[in-house]
């Protein structure tokens, strides 16, 4: 069934670009099938009490699987991602104009990202689990940076990537200690480990979802991708992208309870995480960044909890899990449309909404009545079991943590009592240029307001029907922690004491909120990491492009040097390896003739004063080569050298139909420097072929290739059957060389191409171009403005 | 093209294209037990190529078909195997009865064989290509202030 599921995302990710121009905007409910699919198969696993797994080997001789199990909690998980994945494509329906282009492209990368997220939960291998890690980075810069033509959102794209993209080197790099500690690369099997691979492993899996689930000081990216369309940022930023990382702790913290930075770690940068993003909440006017803040909050929150490691913490972290994907897709749902039937987000200028949209506005209490923490919404149990699990803490972990959750908890209330005053209450923004205009609200979209309706309706019933969400997280919390299984999430929980805190914390924040709601800013504040970012990634291109121009000159008399004086170097600590009695002048008498030859025509080839004439005789130089090696006995050889010379020496005509016959006149350093460099070619080229022949290495194994020529390879030809044979992995290695070398080519000289050779810093007189102007391809053209964006 | 303005050069890249083209494709077919190979193919059917070029008879063109193909049938080759469960480029060797040829041996190192020397004449072309000969096909050699040679090259119809 798993790769069924799979086969059928994959299917339809590749069918929707093609059917995408003959559907319109609907191409975003074939998306939603298979998500849907997806989501009702999860859903009958729920309560089942064995895992379904499905795998093959995929390197074997590494032990690399692709290894998938759907667990209790693999189960849950995918419900959210798959089935909250459905309603936004519903709700992007809605959302995007009729008119609206790229949908095919929208609605597939939308499913390959729902897929990489399947993948993700569903991985029982840590291989498998980085591969579509990976996949979740990629996919998702494809879609923060859906709007490409904007430059904020290529940036804020760039921004996600290269965060993202790191945290997923830190991963592979976890990975490989995990699996050396632990011997094992099968999640579901994973010992707990300790000792210094494993304490390394920790800090960079830590770090690795620290990337991803926008943990300070991490967390910069997630605010640029606000510039993604809503639907997305209702995708990636309620049930997905940003608790790939919450998952990924969950599932390893069993393994890594035992190393000693876990803990500690991973409550620094929870708690760090939970209280500035709560900060910045309260800070921004944008009611779409109100929320992103709110989410690098409640993602600090879940990994605070995870990181402590005790069963009451896991169980309260798994119930809020599940309760934000559904708040808080609700919530940016609502803030899309608030955005599409206003035409702004800004808190200083929404006002009185709740009027004008009343099912919107009733969603959004909901919802956020559920982010909050108040009954009667799922948010409450789950709040309480955090309080709950606090509260069992003991000693100085009390205070802190416990004091930092409550803190948090009551800057939640505030954020979420600010958002909902501020966009659907009366006018509380300064009266001045931002709010004068009227408001004006077209009609409500029905696909918009279902989707909406439902994820609203769904934190209410998780209320009614607690029972049965109870047991679905307890099953859940269990893969992750057995003894998860005594705790329940109460409705009512009797006047215990974490209740009490509960009805502190939220009016500790409804009077927090009410207080900031009065108290307007004008602006959000200036983000100050996300400049830092892109200022270190411009920085470093600004710094490659320097270093290419320096490295890439253009000049090809100095590239060649720059090549012979490298190699002479690599080559010159050999001389002291030439064996002078290992050595022997001649074979046979007629190689000295031709040597003499050889030498006679190169020198003339150095002679010559006109190109083609030079062209002719280096021609000459190769088919005295030829010669030496008819003299060696080398048939293969001779053919082929033959062959490469004729072709060049043809080469070199049509090569040099665009310059003058005759070679420029040279100044006498022009000279000697080629004379130089020739020389140490031609001495780089002898020592080391003279200290090969000093250090032979054992007999070559002429016989033994023969033989297996014969009775492996069929043929009778030796050289060809290594060749295409014996060796064949080689020859297939230069075949791609020589392919890469031509599409070079083609793509470099083609018409019109975009990439334009570099200026050609020649000495002047080597640009005698005779032919005139002929095609843009081979003209000099600046190369700053041709590869500038 | 330089060529151009000679007769005898073209009638002499005509008549030698097939007997060159018969060569290659016996060196292709003979590559595994005598000297030969794709290689040696490809680079005598790049000759000709280059040749006639020069001699104005041909444009080189389709050099990403050719480089596309060989690829594939290079890639193929090698993936092909591993299909079946077995290694990398293993190679398989047919041989059977031909009416007129005899019993006639061979093996996907033929098919290796065709793809490279797709690829080299694919290379050859690109090179061409890369050097505009497409241009200097098309209008011929000008002269230049400093070039000798007498000017009497009007490019034919």
């Amino acid at each position: 069934m798993i790769w069924s599921l799979l086969l059928l995302h994959l299917v339809i990710v590749l069918t929707i670009p093609v059917v995408a121009a003959r559907l319109g905007r609907n191409v975003l409910w074939l998306a939603a099938v298979p998500m849907a699919v997806t989501a009702v198969w999860s859903a009958t696993r729920l309560g089942a009490a064995d895992a379904v797994t499905w795998g093959f080997d995929w390197v074997p001789g590494l032990d690399v699987g692709i290894e998938f199990r759907v667990d209790a909690m693999g189960a849950l998980l995918s419900v959210l991602v798959s089935g909250i994945g459905a309603l936004v494509c519903v709700y992007a329906v809605g959302y995007f104009s009729p008119t609206a282009s790229g949908l095919g492209r929208f609605a597939s990368t939308l499913l390959a990202f729902s897929t990489a997220m399947v993948g993700i939960v569903w991985a029982d291998s840590v291989w498998t689990l980085f591969v579509f890690w990976e996949l979740t980075s990629v996919t998702s810069f494809l879609l923060v940076g859906f709007k490409h033509v904007d430059a904020g959102a290529r940036v804020a794209a760039r921004r996600a990537l290269v965060i993202t993209a790191a945290g997923g080197l830190a991963l592979l790099g976890g990975f490989v200690l995990l699996v050396d500690a632990a011997g094992t690369a099968r999640i579901s099997d994973l010992p707990p480990v300790s000792g210094g691979t494993a304490t390394a492993a920790a800090v960079l899996i830590l770090v690795a979802a620290a990337t991803k689930s926008a943990q300070v000081p991490f967390h910069v990216w997630l605010p640029g991708a606000m510039a993604a369309p809503t639907p997305v940022s209702a995708y990636l930023h309620s049930a997905t992208m940003v608790k790939a990382g919450v998952i990924l702790v969950a599932v390893l913290a069993p393994a890594f309870q035992d190393t000693s930075v876990w803990k500690p770690l991973g409550l620094a940068f929870g708690l760090a995480t939970m209280i500035w993003g709560a900060v910045g909440a309260l800070r921004h006017v944008d009611a779409k960044l109100i929320l992103a803040w709110g989410t690098v909050s409640q993602l600090g929150l879940l990994v605070s909890l995870l990181a402590l490691g005790t069963a009451k913490a896991t169980f309260a972290a798994v119930s809020i899990l599940v309760a934000h994907a559904v708040f808080k897709a609700a919530l940016f749902m609502v803030v899309g449309e608030v955005d599409v039937r206003t035409g702004t987000r800004n808190i200083n200028e929404l006002h009185g909404l709740r009027r004008s949209m009343p099912l919107t506005f009733a969603v959004a209490v909901a919802a956020g009545a559920s982010m909050a923490g108040v009954p009667p919404l799922l948010g409450f149990p789950a709040k309480e079991a955090a309080i709950e699990a606090m509260i069992q803490l003991s000693g100085g972990e009390r205070l802190l943590v416990g004091g930092l959750v409550i803190g948090g908890s009551v800057l939640t209330v505030a954020y979420t009592t600010r958002f909902l005053v501020g966009m659907f209450g009366d006018r509380t923004g300064p009266v001045g240029a931002a709010a004068s205009g009227e408001l004006v609200v077209t009609p409500p979209r029905p696909a918009m307001a279902a989707p909406e309706a439902i994820l609203g309706a769904a934190s209410l019933l998780g209320f009614a029907a607690l029972g049965w969400v109870t047991g679905v997280v307890r099953d859940a919390a269990v893969t992750l922690d057995p003894s998860a299984e005594v705790y329940s999430l109460y409705r009512w929980p009797g006047i215990t004491s974490a209740f009490v805190t509960s009805v502190l914390v939220v009016t500790g924040g409804l009077i927090l909120g009410a207080l900031i709601v009065r108290r307007p800013v004008t602006a959000g504040p200036v983000a100050r990491g996300a400049a830092a970012v892109d200022a270190l990634v411009d920085g470093v291109a600004r710094a490659s492009r320097l270093v290419a121009a320096r490295v890439q000159h253009g000049s090809l008399p100095l590239y060649l040097a720059t090549t012979v004086v490298a190699l002479a170097l690599a080559a010159s600590p050999f001389v002291l390896a030439i064996d002078t009695d290992a050595l022997y002048w001649y074979d046979n008498r007629a190689q000295g003739v031709l040597v003499l030859m050889v030498v006679a025509v190169a020198v003339a080839a150095a002679r010559v004063s006109s190109r083609l004439g030079a062209a002719l005789v280096l021609g000459g130089v190769g088919f005295s080569v030829a010669g030496l090696f008819v003299a060696q006995g080398a048939p293969d050889l001779v053919l082929t050298q033959l062959l490469v010379e004729t072709v060049i020496v043809v080469g070199f005509v049509v090569g040099l139909g665009r310059l003058s016959i005759w070679f420029p006149r040279a100044g006498r350093l022009w000279t000697g420097g080629r004379l130089m460099v020739s020389l140490l070619m031609g001495v780089t080229v002898a020592v080391a072929l003279a200290a090969g022949a000093s250090n032979p290495v054992g007999e070559p194994p002429v016989r033994e290739l023969a033989e297996s020529a014969v009775s492996e390879g069929g043929g009778n030809n030796v050289v060809n059957v290594i060749l295409t044979d014996t060796r064949a992995l080689d020859t297939l290695g230069e075949v791609i060389v020589l392919l890469a070398v031509a599409v070079g080519i083609l793509t470099l000289t083609a018409k019109g191409s975009r990439f334009v050779l570099g200026p050609r810093k020649v000495p002047s007189d080597e640009l005698d171009d005779g032919s005139g102007a002929d095609g843009a391809a081979t003209s000099p053209v600046p190369t700053d403005e041709a590869v500038r964006p | 093209m330089i060529a151009r303005t000679s007769p005898i050069v073209q009638l002499a890249i005509r008549a030698a294209t097939p007997i060159a083209l018969l060569i290659a494709a016996y060196a292709l077919f003979a590559g595994h037990n005598q000297p030969g190979g794709g290689f040696a193919a490809g680079l005598l059917l790049g000759a000709v190529i280059v040749l006639r070029t020069v001699a104005g008879l041909q444009r080189p063109a389709y050099a990403s078909t050719l480089l596309a193909v060989g690829g594939a049938i290079v890639g193929a080759v090698a993936i092909g195997p591993l299909l079946w469960g077995e290694a990398l480029l293993d190679q398989v060797v047919v041989t059977w009865d031909a009416p007129v040829l005899g019993t006639v041996k061979s093996g996907s190192a033929l098919l290796f064989d065709l793809g490279v020397m797709a690829i080299v004449v694919g290379l050859v072309i690109a090179v061409l290509d890369g050097l505009g000969a497409t241009s200097l096909v098309d209008r011929g050699l000008r002269a230049d202030e400093d070039d000798v040679r007498p000017r009497r090259s009007e490019p034919r119809p």
